[in-house]
């Protein structure tokens, strides 16, 4: 099976499971009580005002009429306007995406910094004083939650060290270095429990290599200790380290919704949280399209990316 | 400087030297690795749900504004009280409460309904499974945020409905586990034994599988309560799960927010809190797993 057929059949499984998410996600927030047009006009409005405004909007069509209508413009990429300000709501998710985009890369970076080099150092002498102290380190590390780590850094390098600040977000046009140095501390504390967690798996993964006939071969080669280790078992330990990025994409981007808020970063979390306090039901709709897409496809970059790399998972079975 | 050839040797031997016979030293410090957390965890348990019935703890809500903002060590509150002058040690063992059941409940809910259903995907392999498997897909994909808030707003904010809301995420993840443990066991021996001589399929799956996967199960689920832990806390942190007055360790850190630089104790308690018993739990699962790996 060559990779364009798997990623037309992987594809294929996407497809009713992104579909899937607009359906229960039309229907959750059908679920949700009270009348957006109520809300929108306040409680001083009278019924016939509402009753215009619902008419307006289409809220007074029936549900299938709504979920029907709902998905023939996002299929030709709209996703409606915002109950609160009228954008377009693709206009808003344009805006805000970047911000979430640039922290997420941000603490993948400093979560994959913390993971590769200690996992493989602990791996060179299991049971060794590094190794016994980076694992009980990295055990404790991924039991932090983001939103913890985020208010004891604040704590520690904002308002007593001021190395960091503590709120807001400077764009890139205001300096690449005071832009990164307003994302450093929320990436951190992204990057620091999810780069713990990938400490432990990689450091599993290496040994587990270590374990196998060609590194047995290399070193019988007469190659040194370090080398074996750099270049033949760490890169070939990266697998299982795909796969779960791929499926921890979903936890990573509900953290950042938390972690916007504590700083005050204008990316799609805190545009999430705004939109469930103002029931503004096509962002909300639209911020769910937009997860489940990123979980869909970076799970299915993963699938290809194995196959790519590893050539023996094109002739098995790929259902598996 | 050693050698490529003893590097090799030590590169090579030390995994294997991890499986076989350990030595004494290593059999003490895998039952410590085990004990420790588990003691740790039980005394977390015991003065959450206990301590309030054996001694006199102040009731965690309804503290007078009189008392507000006491330091810690004042005579009847231990730790000091918060702005509306109620008891922190006293919310923290109730809002402790919230965190375990909250804990304990999604990932029962998850064994029990994820483990069946990922036992009958595996089992069945046919169309039934497929479905059952996108369905569960679909929550995985699924927003976590969004459906909280539904489910708050819908049925009223309060830990039953985050109980209900982290379900969601539980079942999903048990199921994954369940279908691929389901998938190595099928074809042993001991399950075609039971399906050659006749036993119906629901038999097979309820006392010949389960018993054999609920080991797997139960230590993913201490892992698992800790995940859940951290997210009611968030929840609850972005007001969508216990309301205050209640206690819960998430609305403890929320409402010392506003005042952190000024008292740091109000968030950092809570957030100590929230750190030792989800390391509990982790280090527990851990050491458990390594105990099965083992053997």
């Amino acid at each position: 099976m060559t990779v364009y057929r798997l990623a037309a059949r992987r594809l294929l499984t996407a497809i009713p499971v992104v579909w899937g998410v607009t359906f229960l996600g039309f229907t959750v927030l059908n679920l949700l009580p009270g009348d957006a047009a109520q809300a929108l006009l306040g409680a001083d409005a009278t019924p016939s005002e509402v009753a215009a405004l619902s008419k307006q909007l289409h809220l007074d069509q029936p549900f299938f009429a709504r979920y029907g209508n709902w998905l023939a413009s996002a299929l030709s990429g709209h996703l409606g306007n915002s109950l609160g300000s009228g954008q377009p709501v693709t206009t808003i998710l344009a805006q805000r995406l970047p911000v979430t985009f640039e922290l997420l890369l941000y603490a993948f970076i400093i979560s994959l910094l913390i993971a590769i080099p200690v996992a493989t150092l602990a791996a060179r002498r299991p049971g060794g004083v590094f190794d016994s102290i980076t694992t009980f380190i990295a055990l404790v590390g991924l039991s932090i939650a983001p939103y913890i780590l985020a208010l004891l850094l604040i704590l520690f390098f904002a308002v007593d060290l001021s190395l960091f600040p503590a709120l807001g977000w400077t764009p890139v046009s205001g300096g690449l270095g005071a832009n990164l140095r307003s994302l450093t501390l929320p990436a951190l504390s992204l990057g620091f429990p999810i780069g713990c967690f990938y400490t432990r798996l990689l450091r599993a993964d290496v040994l587990e290599q270590l374990d196998e006939d060609y590194v047995v071969t290399a070193h019988a080669k007469g190659l040194p200790g370090w080398r074996v280790l750099l270049r033949h078992a760490t890169p070939n330990s990266m697998f299982g380290l795909i796969t779960v990025v791929a499926l921890n994409v979903g936890t990573l981007l509900g953290g950042t919704v938390i972690v916007e808020q504590i700083f005050g970063l204008p990316g799609i979390g805190e545009e999430l949280f705004q939109a469930i306090q103002t029931r503004d039901f096509p962002v909300l709709e639209g911020i769910v399209v937009v997860f489940a897409v990123l979980v869909v496809v970076i799970g299915l970059l993963a699938d290809l990316l194995y196959a790519v790399l590893d050539p023996r998972i094109r002739y098995d079975n790929p259902g598996q | 400087m050693t050698t490529p050839v003893s590097e090799a040797a030590t590169a090579v031997a030390a995994p294997g030297l991890a499986v076989s016979a350990p030595p004494a030293r290593g059999r003490l410090r895998q039952s410590l690795s085990l004990y420790l957390p588990a003691g740790l965890l039980l005394a977390i348990i015991a003065a959450c749900f206990l301590s309030p019935l054996v001694a006199t703890v102040s009731p965690p809500t309804g503290g007078s504004v009189l008392n507000a903002g006491l330091p810690a060590g004042t005579p009847g509150f231990p730790l000091g009280t918060d702005a509306n002058g109620n008891d922190i040690f006293s919310r923290l063992l109730y809002g402790g409460r919230v965190s375990l059941e909250v804990g304990a409940a999604t990932q029962l809910i998850g064994i029990a309904l994820g483990g069946l259903i990922g036992m009958i995907a595996g089992y069945s392999r046919g169309l039934l499974a497929a479905v059952l498997m996108r369905v569960l897909d679909v929550f995985i994909a699924f927003p976590s945020l969004v459906l909280a808030l539904a489910i708050a707003e819908g049925l009223g904010p309060g830990e039953l409905h985050v109980i209900w809301a982290l379900s969601f995420y539980s079942v999903p993840a048990f199921a994954r586990l369940a279908r691929s443990a389901t998938l190595r066991l099928r074809d042993q021996n001991f399950m075609l034994a039971a399906a050659l001589s006749g036993t119906p399929r629901w038999r097979i799956v309820l006392f010949h599988l389960a018993p054999n996967l609920l080991p797997q199960l139960m230590t993913f689920a201490l892992l698992g309560a800790g995940v859940a832990i951290i997210q009611e806390g968030a929840l609850s942190f972005l007001s969508l799960g216990v309301p205050p007055p209640g206690a819960s360790w998430g609305n403890m850190i929320a409402a010392g927010m506003q005042t952190m630089s000024v008292r740091p104790s109000l968030v950092l308690f809570p957030c100590l809190a929230l750190l030792i018993t989800v390391a509990a739990l982790n280090l527990l699962g851990d050491a458990l797993r390594a105990r099965w790996s083992a053997r």
